[in-house]
This record gives C-alpha cells, structure tokens and sequence, in this order.
C-alpha cells in the first residue's frame, strides 16, 4: 500500500511510499537478500527565497537523497522484503531552515503509514553553536550566520544515532553541548509523532468499525 | 464482495452506479468533489494557494522576478506557468524529464493565461523596454485523483489573487531599479476563469469532476474554461468519444453554475485573510 504524509516542520515535505514488492526498470539491481531503499528529494523552485532553477537532479538535492537513504537503510528492516524496492520521494515546499531534518521526520511517518516495517522512529533534528550557547532546530537566518551546524538522525528507543553529519569548526569541548541539544530536540519529535501515530491508528480503527 | 466485483470488472461496477443515476463515492453524476482552498500559506514564494478536490491536491507558488522585456514587445511583461507531476503523487508517474501529461497540463494553463486575459502583461512591464517582471508559476501536484487540470487552473487563480509585488522605481542616475519592499501592491486580475472537467462514459454519458479512477475507465474527457460574463476561455477535447451539439450546451451550463461557486469560495477565503 502507499502511504503519504505532510509534514509542517516549516519545511513541508511530503513524503511518499509506493507499492513494497515492485521492481522499477532494473531487474538487475534487485538484491537477493534485501530490500533496495531509493530516495528522491526535490525542493519547489519556490520554496527558498531565490527562485531555485533545478527542483532535482542537481548535487544538493541528490547528496540529500542520498543522506535519507543511508538514514532508512539503517532504520528499515530490509531482509523481510527481499528483491523488492522501497521507494521515497520527499518534496520540500517550503524551506526555512532544517530541511534535512524535516524530510526525515515526514519520511518515517509516510514510511510507517505505508506499513512497511521499521526499527523504530527516525527522529532528526538540526543544532548550531552560537555565543557558546548550543541551539537546536535551526531556521534558514540562523543557518545563514555561518556558525558550525550539525544533523543528528536518531532512533529514539536505543539511542542509536542513524546520521550525524557536521558542518564549519567545532571545537570538540563543546560537541558534547550540541550534539545534547540535537538528541533532546529529536526526542522531543519523537514523543509528538509517536503521538500523531497513535491517534491516526485509534481514528482509523474507530472508521474500520473495529 | 462488492470489492471482488470492482477489482475483477470495474466498468462494470461502475456501470451499476450510474444506473441508478450516481457514482460509487455517494456524489451525483453533476455533483463535484468538496473543494478547499488555502491562500498564502509558503511564505518564500510570492504568492501561493493550496486547493483540494476531494484527494487531489495541487500546490501553486508564484515568484517574481526582473528579465528584459522580449524585443518584439517591450511594453509586456511574462507569466510563465509550469505543471510538475512528480512520482510523489500517484505511481503511475516515473522520476525524470516531464511526462506527456504533465506538458499537456502546462500547455493548457498557458493557454487559459493567454486566452481569458487573466492579467495584462502590459501591467508587468516597469520600464518600457528596459525592465518588467516575469512571474513563474509552478504548480505542483501532490496527490493525483483525477481532474487535474481544474485544480491548476483554480490554484492558479487563487494564487495570482495572493501576489503582492513590490513598488520599482529606475534611478534615473545609475539606471539600476530600486525595489521598495514596503509599499507592495496586488495584481489587476482582469478575469477569473474556472475549468469545468468532464468525462464520457460508454460514450453517451457525462460525469463532472473525474476521480483517477473514472478518468481510467472513461472513454473521453472535456474540459470547459469560463470566465464571470459567461465567455468560453478555452475548450479542451483531447479525443476520445464523439460528443452532439446539445450535450456540449449542457456542459457549457455546468460550467457557468461551477464558476459561481469557485468564485463565490476564493472571494470568502480571501475576506477571511487577515491583512498583513
């Protein structure tokens, strides 16, 4: 089944999870022991502030696809769907900041309404270190400043961290503080989707006549 | 049972409804989907509107930008509109260079553009021969479930409604343009045309506003642009079951009482606005 979500993070991305066992164009590529996960980002020429001429295809949007496909090849369990493909596509409609971060929280909602199954969440949250105070969540100006900046993917129930990527100088003192701030700010996410999910399933099971 | 039957012969199936004169989703065979708009929600782009026709969503952002006025008409600006079906919003769709559908829908929106005058280029031009605006239009569907090209044309409309473009002024010293981004003005729409979508079935009957599976099992569609005077903007019948005179009269009908409601729909959501 496909699932879809919209996710408003300031970054709105839906996300979309077709059909599981289905092999696009190359046979070849299937593996025989799991499932091939395939991400697709594309961000809305209007969804910055300049008008962006390339939606996809362009270096940004494709180390970003493939940055949330290392993300769920972590978080889902592939070996249940051999030969088979998952496909991901997330689409940015408006960024302000975090959009790494959005994608992945919209994904793995679209992911679970698509019931494919997971690890557990995949909570992501952007951090910065400015005047030596750690910031998480990051807009677009805050961005913009220059300061070292951080993306921290996480699976909330082990703690296992899927991504963590950083950018500009830190000074390693401190990447104790920012990478803190990143991991409660994404635990923060997790509490408020798993929240979301839970009420989907009771609204759903309530028009199911369960 | 019943889902069986529609898997095994969805004509059909459908059939049976329409029969009894409505459609497996509960609506009449004039009746459309629930239409919602929401205007001025991406506050990056220029101007932007969200509408939904039942499950169809379709996203447009407006951007403005300077260009040079083409040599042939220095006193015009451009609208360049363009429809995106990505993979996103339905799996019949691959990722890559623009489908065959996708271009038609662009191709359609710029021809409503051109034909009802929904703005006059002459009102983007700031300099003449110098400078003027070029607003794309991109719409973007997000869940494909059939009449996509009425949902463009209304979320085009809701869009343009919602730009807000800055005052310029050229500095007459160093010939640069000076933009003044706190006295915005909106645009002069001229004209509001809706598209009414219809499809054929069996070729004798007429249903208004398709879902994905409807246009799947129809044997032709039509879609009517009108404008408020009651003027035909635009007739797209891409082939498909021959159509009389008289059918085409009812149709035309549709479109005018479709027009009333979309209109009556934007003007209250943009009442509601509060001014920024």
């Amino acid at each position: 089944a496909g699932g879809r979500c919209s996710g408003s993070w300031r970054a709105m991305s839906p996300a979309y999870v077709p059909f599981l066992p289905q092999i696009r164009g190359s046979r070849a590529r299937a593996l025989p022991d799991r499932a091939l996960v395939n991400c697709q980002y594309s961000s809305a020429t209007f969804s910055t502030g300049e008008r962006k001429r390339r939606p996809h295809g362009d270096r940004k949007s494709c180390e970003m696809g493939l940055q949330l496909r290392q993300t769920f090849e972590a978080a889902i369990l592939t070996q249940l769907h051999p030969r088979s493909q998952i496909d991901i596509y997330v689409q940015v409609l408006q960024a302000d900041g975090g959009t790494y971060a959005a994608c992945v929280n919209a994904a793995t909602l679209a992911v679970l309404d698509a019931g494919v199954p997971m690890r557990d969440f995949v909570c992501a949250c952007s951090a910065g270190f400015v005047d030596s105070t750690a910031l998480a969540d990051l807009s677009h100006v805050e961005e913009a400043a220059g300061g070292p900046q951080l993306a921290l993917a996480l699976l909330p129930a082990s703690g296992q961290i899927a991504l963590l990527e950083m950018d500009a100088r830190l000074h390693e003192d401190h990447l104790e503080s920012v990478l803190e701030a990143a991991a409660r700010a994404a635990r923060d996410v997790h509490t408020l989707l798993d929240r979301v999910v839970r009420q989907h399933v009771r609204e759903a099971s309530v028009l199911l006549g369960d | 049972m019943a889902a069986g039957f529609k898997t095994v012969e969805p004509l059909e199936y459908y059939r049976r409804f329409l029969k009894e004169n409505c459609r497996p989703d509960g609506r009449e065979l004039g009746e459309f989907r629930t239409t919602t708009v929401n205007i001025g929600s991406i506050s990056t782009a220029d101007g932007s509107a969200l509408v939904k026709l039942g499950n169809t969503t379709v996203i447009c952002g407006i951007k403005a930008e300077f260009a040079a006025p083409p040599t042939d008409a220095p006193d015009k600006g451009y609208v360049v509109p363009n429809v995106d079906l990505p993979p996103l919003c339905s799996s019949r769709f691959r990722s890559g260079p623009p489908g065959e559908e996708a271009q038609v829908a662009s191709q359609f929106i710029a021809d409503v553009i051109e034909n009802s005058q929904i703005i006059q280029k002459e009102d983007l031009c700031i300099s003449p021969g110098k400078l003027s605006w070029v607003l794309y239009c991109d719409i973007i569907c997000l869940d494909y479930d059939g009449n996509i090209l009425d949902a463009c044309t209304f979320a085009l409309l809701a869009a343009l409604k919602n730009v807000q473009l800055p005052e310029v002024t050229i500095n007459e010293e160093t010939g640069l343009a000076e933009v003044n981004l706190k006295k915005k003005s909106y645009l002069n729409i001229r004209t509001h045309p809706v598209a009414t979508s219809f499809a054929v079935f069996d070729d004798t009957l007429l249903i208004v506003d398709p879902t994905g599976e409807e246009e799947h099992l129809a044997t032709g569609t039509l879609t009517v642009v009108m404008d408020e005077e009651g003027k035909l903007c635009c007739l797209h019948k891409p082939g498909g079951s021959g159509l009389t005179g008289a059918k085409l009269q009812d149709c035309m009908s549709r479109a005018v009482t479709r027009h009333k409601e979309v209109k009556k729909l934007m003007d209250e959501v943009i009442k509601s606005m509060k001014p920024k």
